[in-house]
């Protein structure tokens, strides 16, 4: 039973982290088509950018603004610069956001040097709980608690606003939005602001989590978002949500048992996937084929 | 839109070829040989990716698991059985049946949908193939990865040297050939419209098939190669730099012309060569891949034909400048 509780936790929490990135990555390429490959360049910058700060001012909640505000300072760059030149042009926009990755990870290595840093945990969150025996680690259930919040925050900023609606309104069908006179690429860099915000909260987080930061984790978190995003759905946020959780879940207990095959697992569900359901579990328009 | 090097005549190649083949007697350093062999097994990756990339339009982000699988089979073989010619043939066809295999299952599973799903997949998957080659320490020894020997002939850096020249020459004939075959011309069509394509009643997802299968059959020859080259190997052979270096090769010497692909491998090797030279007196140039990434989205957002099309629209500009100016003579005589 503590077993699997524990497992559960750490599944659950692993799994929103994993939202975090992943539900960027689904809006935007709900909204543009696009695929962002550079997303998880914005994860890494998070997770180096919050530990940093977290070293230098000793404030954790200081650490997690100033890596959403460095995210989001990126995501502008890369979308002002790297995705409207090529915007429309998918070949060219998969090339051009891998590049942006390549170009963001490898800096990190010059800001920080090639060797991965450790994080500590903030004093207020060291620790566990402990119910009869079981016991749970403190920082996973603040995560848990960080991830639901901004999953209601964005479920109430798509389904509750006007902004949300014209998000909304733009993944059913962007022309007709266009024509109603609202300003899809202005919208389009809002969702990749508030993308690229998750992104680096969602490392910022992951930082003291993993209790060490490496530049190469953006990639395979990245991997973790894509297979994601598939299997719930592109361009469906909960879809996404869902999917995570089952990633994360399913993650967590194939490393408990047979952690060789836990990636594997990974590629099965994928594949799976792919087989019987192009579109993802949640997946409405048919924008596999 | 045809690269410059497409109409580039025969004779020309064997022009180069020859070059190349007299080159040892002109310059024998050891080092410009190794680097020379380098670009050789390069290139014929890089015109791999092209394929793909260049003449079929799909993007893959995981080429280096073919160019690891023919890697690892090689190596793997020449651990455990003797270092003769033969087991090195008997490594390559296991290194590209497998490669076959797996780019065959990857393309049915993704090939259908969108350019995304084919890009991610490949992706995922090689990546699978990374953790496979650390976590399967029995034969691969993890990532420390392991020395072997190989057959005199590969040892000795001349005769290894014209064996790369000729597998260049003899991969870049063979992949011409598809290339203007009828398939060739079906994947050409696809590219640049696939659904023409399709209601023109070629199925084009046995085409892109084709073209996947194609292209992990010559990633894998080419990592055969580099693994020989090296005469040892880890698991870096799978990491997402050796994707990237064929994506920065083709991108830099224009997609859609195998010529290019070569060009590009040669740019990139000796790039890199003179960069890690400059990184002992300048520690900045340490950190060169970032130059890479640089130098990659600039060509993309400037050069989206590469070096082939940059030296086409000049040699273009030139003959319509000629031809304005012929006109103007006329004109005003």
């Amino acid at each position: 039973m503590e077993v699997f509780i524990n497992l559960l936790v750490n599944g659950v929490s692993t799994g929103l982290l994993i939202f975090l990135l992943a539900a960027g990555l689904t809006l935007i390429f709900g909204l543009m088509s696009v695929l962002n490959f550079a997303h998880g360049g914005l994860f890494v910058w998070g997770a180096f950018s919050g530990a940093w700060i977290f070293k230098e001012t000793n404030s954790f909640l200081l650490a997690i603004v100033g890596a959403v505000g460095i995210g989001m300072a990126l995501g502008w760059v890369l979308e002002r610069f790297l995705i409207r030149p090529v915007y429309g042009n998918h070949v060219r926009q998969l090339l051009i956001t891998l590049g942006g990755m390549l170009v963001l990870s490898e800096s990190i290595k010059i800001f920080w040097g090639p060797n991965p840093i450790r994080v500590n945990l903030p004093g207020w969150l060291e620790g566990s709980y402990q119910f009869d025996g079981i016991i749970i680690i403190k920082y996973r259930v603040f995560v848990i608690v960080v991830g639901l919040l901004l999953y209601m925050a964005l479920w109430l900023l798509l389904s509750r606003t006007q902004i949300g609606l014209m998000i909304r309104a733009g993944v059913m069908d962007k022309e007709m939005v266009q024509a109603l006179g609202i300003n899809v690429k202005g919208l389009f860099t809002f969702v990749f602001l508030l993308g690229a915000a998750l992104a680096a909260l969602g490392g910022a987080l992951l930082a003291p989590y993993s209790g060490v930061v490496f530049a190469e984790m953006g990639m395979q978190y990245a991997i973790l978002a894509f297979i994601v995003v598939i299997i719930g759905g592109m361009g469906s946020l909960q879809g996404s949500a869902l999917a995570s959780l089952i990633v994360g879940v399913a993650g967590a207990f194939m490393a408990y048992y047979i952690p060789d095959l836990s990636l594997a697992l990974n590629m099965l569900l994928l594949a799976i996937v792919l087989l019987v359901k192009p579109t993802g579990l949640m997946g409405e328009k048919g924008s596999a084929v | 839109m045809r690269g410059l090097f497409h109409k580039v005549p025969l004779y020309w190649g064997l022009a180069i070829l020859l070059f190349m083949m007299l080159f040892p007697f002109v310059n024998d350093s050891r080092s410009m040989l190794i680097l020379l062999t380098q670009i050789f097994i390069f290139a014929i990756f890089a015109m791999s990716f092209d394929i793909l990339l260049g003449y079929t339009g799909i993007v893959s982000f995981g080429h280096c698991m073919f160019f690891g699988i023919g890697a690892y089979s090689t190596a793997i073989i020449f651990n455990h059985l003797e270092a003769t010619l033969f087991n090195f043939i008997i490594g390559l066809v296991i290194g590209i049946i497998l490669s076959a295999l797996v780019s065959y299952i990857i393309g049915l599973l993704s090939l259908r949908l969108k350019s995304h799903f084919y890009a991610m997949l490949t992706l995922a998957v090689s990546q699978l193939f990374l953790v496979l080659a650390e976590k399967w320490r029995g034969l691969t020894h993890g990532g420390d990865g392991f020395t072997f020997s190989v057959p005199d002939v590969f040892k000795d850096r001349t005769s290894f040297y014209y064996i790369t020249l000729l597998s260049v020459a003899v991969v870049f004939l063979l992949l011409k050939l598809f290339t203007e075959s009828s398939t060739g011309k079906v994947l050409k069509a696809i590219s640049q419209n696939e659904y023409r394509a399709e209601a023109l009643g070629y199925k084009s997802l046995h085409y892109k098939l084709i073209a996947s299968v194609t292209a992990g059959v010559a990633a894998s020859f080419s990592g055969a190669l580099y693994a020989v080259s090296l005469r040892f190997i880890n698991t870096n052979v799978f990491s997402i730099e050796v994707t990237l270096d064929a994506l920065l090769m083709t991108m830099i010497g224009g997609i859609g012309t195998l010529a290019g692909a070569i060009a590009g491998a040669g740019i990139i090797e000796f790039l890199r060569h003179y960069l890690s030279e400059l990184a002992m007196t300048y520690p900045i140039f340490e950190r060169w891949t970032i130059i890479l990434g640089f130098l990659y989205i600039v060509v993309l957002l400037g050069f989206p034909s590469g070096l082939a099309g940059f030296i086409k629209r000049i040699t273009l500009n030139n003959k319509m400048k000629a031809k304005k100016k012929g006109e103007l003579e006329r004109t005003t005589a």
